[in-house]
């Protein structure tokens, strides 16, 4: 049997506004489709092996476990993301898992905070929170589709040459509520500020993830359909209400 | 000249009270707003004679409030309270103009006040409060508020405004006990001394890390949530010893909870006229209460047998066979203590949700995914079928399917007549579970068709 390995990177800590809900739906649609799916958490402290994992998840999370998580990212699991990474592996970064991923972040006194510098961008706060729901337009295994999610973060982030952006904002305000773009993507990172969870009700956002991780490991990104109904009036619902 | 403007003010706010009323409206912050542009001071100068008791913290203020309510009405006092939610400070506001006389003079010698910490911080500068309980403290409407150091701040600065104030904290909260450090008022500690339910929701902590140094906190016990016996492995912060506790549970069924209380050494049996372990702690601090403004305790215990719960809160609705009852939810933390309860019912029951994303409820719908609704398969025979409803309806038609209920037990019923009709059909147990405006909304259709009483009279 095909198995996945998910890596959820500090639930501990990174576990804000339903972000594991993503880690249920990757699970709940290989098991519809009989393909096997482990878990294993990495948290703060743990000395998790990287390497044989097959899609990574990092979440959003408060300002105050901040301090204790980017020590831990300095005693090595940065370099073993960042590696993975590299590697082609799959990743999933929302919110502050995403502006972690990134460079550095500005705080809107001016202090600046390293972070693992994966990808080329960086975050500036600001005291303004860009709060609610949104919808952006991208293009996932060559096909165009909107995606859903709710946006909560206080952080604008801007993309270097390195990396592109996901989408394109068609209401609210992404990464900077400015440039209209919204998260990034970097050999197979897809980084994004939606919450609510993401994944369940765009479903093929999920099922992109699943293909490119089977691709990875098996050489194979063939999946059986699955009946969505549920997930896409869920989606529907929030597209007709935010842009028709 | 101030006499004349706070006679004004207060005549303002029943005018327009009353105008609403008859117009059929039961707004309930309205009122206030207008009285407090007229005259800013007003709560200071009708809260001038009164002794205030503010109720405060995350989950579980209006049953307390309740609670509390009842112990007042059983010692005698007179009192008037906020009732029907309104605990900003325009609702609250019109509560004092309500409950004095034109020209500003008390009526009651009590006030009960639940607010928000939000609230409290700004109602704190007018009201000087005799007693402040800080239920608990746990993530809320994070796109409100923020953070719960935000929740936690708010509320130090409301206690900080309160000097004169004898101050009840849960002892079982590492994020409400750390108030002690910023505060010089007397303070009064409650909790319940161990775990509550055989079985429990798997639920993420909202403090795994200590506010002080932030190394991980063990437990010698939890009760739910991160309450419980929580000790830091690093500064040795540790849950402070309780004068007010609930020693051991005897007993938890479909619609009590049989404890034996302690309240500062005396203990009693008490029988609380509410199902869940949350009222459990709602219990406690209502004893908590008591204790620290001076009542007979064994009043205070005895008003626990016979109060009758809110608005809201395993409140019982009865429509025909159907014995509904509604269960208001907010956050995950309240969720999943209605879980825990469902969980450990084994009686064939109907569970309802209703998701609403008004601004009341939460314009954020993502904490459905931080409840552990997983934990129903549990007592999926029992559970007849899950219905949902309200704005989001969809959105928590998916959350059960994720959760792993079969999608031919989840009904999606938007139309609430509909709902209502289905309800009224059914046979035994219901349990609904609907966000705040979903409530209003689903408990006017109920009392229109049914004639309950609406919930501003």
């Amino acid at each position: 049997m095909k198995t996945l390995k998910i890596c959820h990177l500090y639930p501990d800590v990174l576990n804000l506004y339903g972000d594991r809900g993503n880690v249920t739906a990757i699970k709940k649609r290989l098991e519809w489709r009989g393909i096997g799916c482990e878990i294993v958490n990495a948290n703060i402290g743990d000395k998790t092996d990287l390497r044989d994992c097959d899609i990574f998840f990092i979440g959003g999370g408060q300002d105050f476990e901040q301090e204790v998580l980017l020590k831990d990212i300095a005693s090595g699991k940065g370099d073993a993301i960042k590696d993975a990474i590299e590697s082609g592996k799959v990743f999933l970064a929302i919110c502050a898992g995403y502006q972690i991923l990134g460079k550095y972040y500005k705080t809107h006194t001016g202090e600046v905070c390293d972070f693992i510098g994966a990808l080329d961008l960086y975050t500036v706060g600001q005291k303004k929170r860009m709060i609610g729901n949104y919808v952006y337009e991208c293009e996932l295994g060559g096909r165009k589709t909107e995606i859903v999610g709710f946006e909560n973060h206080s952080g604008k982030t801007y993309l270097g040459e390195g990396v592109r952006p996901f989408g394109k904002i068609l209401y609210g305000n992404g990464n900077n509520s400015e440039d209209k773009t919204e998260g990034a993507r970097y050999k197979n990172v897809y980084a994004t500020y939606a919450h609510g969870p993401v994944l369940p009700k765009n479903p093929y956002f999920t099922d992109e993830l699943i293909r490119v991780a089977l691709k990875n490991k098996y050489g194979d990104d063939a999946i059986s359909e699955l009946d969505d109904t549920f997930e896409l009036a869920a989606h529907k619902y929030m597209v007709n209400r935010l842009i028709k | 000249m101030g006499k004349i403007r706070l006679t004004a003010a207060v005549i303002a706010c029943r005018f327009t009270r009353w105008a609403l009323r008859v117009i059929g409206k039961g707004g309930t912050s309205l009122p206030g707003e207008v009285a407090v542009r007229l005259y800013p001071d007003i709560l200071t100068d009708l809260s001038r004679d009164v002794s205030v008791i503010i109720v405060t913290g995350t989950n579980g203020k209006t049953t307390s409030s309740r609670m509390i309510e009842q112990t007042l009405v059983e010692s005698g006092k007179t009192y008037f309270c906020n009732k029907s939610g309104a605990n900003m400070l325009g609702g609250i506001a019109a509560e004092f103009c309500q409950n004095s006389s034109f020209t500003g003079k008390k009526k009651y010698d009590w006030a009960l006040i639940e607010c928000d910490e939000a609230a409290f911080k700004t109602v704190s500068k007018y009201l000087d409060a005799k007693c402040v309980l800080v239920t608990n403290i746990f993530r809320d409407q994070l796109d409100r508020y923020g953070e719960v150091t935000h929740t936690l701040s708010s509320i130090i600065a409301g206690i900080k405004n309160s000097k004169n104030a004898v101050v009840c904290l849960n002892a079982d909260c590492s994020l409400t006990v750390s108030i002690s450090d910023e505060i010089e008022n007397r303070i009064v500690y409650y909790g319940v001394d161990k775990e509550i339910y055989k079985r429990t929701v798997e639920e993420i902590s909202d403090a795994p890390y200590c506010i002080k140094c932030k190394s991980q906190y063990v437990y010698s016990y939890r009760t739910f949530g991160h309450l419980g016996g929580f000790k830091c492995t690093g500064c040795g912060y540790e849950r402070p010893s309780p004068t007010v506790s609930v020693r051991e549970i005897f007993e938890t069924t479909e619609s009590y909870s049989k404890v034996l209380l302690n309240i500062g050494g005396d203990e009693y049996t008490v029988k609380i006229n509410l199902p869940g372990g949350y009222n459990i702690y709602n219990a406690a601090a209502t004893a908590c209460v008591g204790y620290a403004l001076g009542f007979d305790s064994k009043t205070d215990a005895a008003a626990l047998e016979s109060f009758e719960c809110g608005f809201g809160r395993m409140e019982m609705l009865p429509i025909n066979n159907a014995r509904l009852r509604m269960i208001l939810v907010k956050n995950p933390a309240g969720c999943n203590q209605v879980l825990n309860f469902l969980c450990n019912n084994k009686e064939r029951s109907l569970f309802i949700v209703a998701l609403n994303d008004n601004y009341a409820d939460g314009t954020d719908v993502s904490w459905i995914w931080d409840v552990d609704f997983e934990k129903l398969l549990d007592v999926d025979e029992s559970l007849s079928e899950i219905w949902v409803t309200g704005i989001r309806a969809d959105e928590m038609a998916m959350r059960f399917k994720y959760a792993g209920i079969s999608t031919e037990k989840i009904k999606i019923k938007k139309d609430y007549s509909e709902l209502i009709d289905d309800i009224a059909a059914y046979d035994g147990a219901v349990y609904m579970m609907p966000t705040y405006t979903a409530m209003l909304a689903i408990r006017k259709r109920i009392a229109d068709k049914f004639g309950f009483k609406e919930f501003w009279k």
